[in-house]
């Protein structure tokens, strides 16, 4: 924050940042690969995976609970480092919104959407619309502040 | 809000401040159904029970929840405090308050259940009490974050003072002048 606010130590900040987002889009990408991996991007897959093969072995809760938890620190952290970083790139206000707001909405939607799947016994649908939308837009935030990262200076 | 710089966070910051709600949520459904949240059934988790055929904790098992919430909780906790420490919304002791009792929990949560587990059963109460008490810092320390951000444009300086700073980034004297002249920012929160 400190970094962000005094626009003349951004040139200190600007190789951490750079680390950071390498980081934070390998990580996006294994989350990503996780998720295809055990069939995320099927209907079929999801409820498989959520309801097990013929439907009749659904996760337990304690599962679906420790999923959201994960998610949460993972997205809730990403949303807060590459939206402040947005938030100082020198972008159009209007795309930064349109992204942010997007990804903070999808997220909260791909976290939802497990106990939408075990709820309804089906929907697997869902989960693959919250997973592509929730990494499409964490992926262009952060293609956004690394595009920014890689011009210049942050925005005063 | 002593900087209208900070305006611009706003959206991050409040977005944190969900999040922190929804890992201190679920970190709290999480403790009631594998730990049962009575200290007997606490107890039960970790020392194993005949009667539900469950085996003790092991020691790989214990390790395998500790060291990711080592990381993890120091790492929110640290986010969020840096950012109420920034804009001076607490003032000097509550904020040190609220940091060791949030830090200290948060220790005494993890090292509570090896505790139960090789030390003492009655452990299984400290154990309660550090998460209990974690929760509620966490929950406090979302308020304080939404409190903040949310009354950003109305705490703005009317001047539009805003931070000088020196070639190496370091606040001069203006916001403390400016502070002077319109109150601590604490004073500003409800």
């Amino acid at each position: 924050m400190r970094f962000l606010v005094y626009p003349s130590a951004a040139p200190r900040a600007r190789p951490p940042v750079r680390a950071f987002l390498l980081f934070a889009a390998l990580a996006l990408a294994g989350f990503a690969a996780q998720r295809v991996f055990a069939g995320g991007l099927t209907p079929a897959g999801v409820e498989a995976f959520y309801l097990g093969p013929d439907g009749q072995e659904p996760l337990a809760a304690v599962a679906l609970w420790e999923e959201l938890h994960v998610g949460a620190f993972v997205y809730g952290f990403l949303l807060f480092m590459l939206g402040s970083l947005a938030a100082v790139a020198p972008v159009a206000p209007g795309l930064r919104r349109v992204l942010f707001f997007g990804a903070l909405a999808a997220t909260l939607a791909d976290l939802a959407a497990p106990f939408i799947v075990a709820s309804a016994h089906g929907a697997g649908l869902v989960r693959v619309g919250t997973f592509v939308l929730a990494t499409a837009f964490l992926a262009a935030l952060l293609v956004l502040v690394g595009a920014a990262s890689a011009a210049g200076r942050p925005r005063a | 809000m002593p900087d209208e710089r900070l305006a611009r966070f706003r959206a991050p910051a409040l977005a944190f401040s969900v999040y922190l709600l929804v890992i201190a949520g679920s970190a709290a459904v999480l403790f009631v159904l594998k730990l049962g949240g009575a200290p007997a059934l606490i107890a039960e988790h970790y020392l194993g029970s005949e009667a539900r055929f469950t085996a003790p904790s092991t020691l790989g098992g214990l390790l395998e929840v500790a060291v990711p919430h080592l990381l993890a909780i120091p790492l929110v906790l640290f986010a969020v405090s840096h950012v109420v420490g920034f804009v001076r919304a607490l003032g000097r002791r509550s904020y040190g308050v609220l940091v060791a009792v949030s830090f200290g929990c948060a220790l005494a949560g993890v090292a509570a259940g090896f505790g139960v587990r090789f030390v003492a059963p009655a452990l299984a109460w400290a154990k309660l009490a550090a998460f209990a008490g974690l929760e509620v810092t966490l929950l406090g320390w979302a308020g304080l974050l939404a409190a903040i951000f949310l009354r950003v444009s109305r705490l703005r300086a009317p001047t539009g003072e805003t931070f000088a700073v020196d070639a190496r980034g370091t606040p001069a004297e203006v916001p403390r002048a400016a502070e002077a002249r319109r109150g601590r920012p604490e004073e500003a929160l409800p």
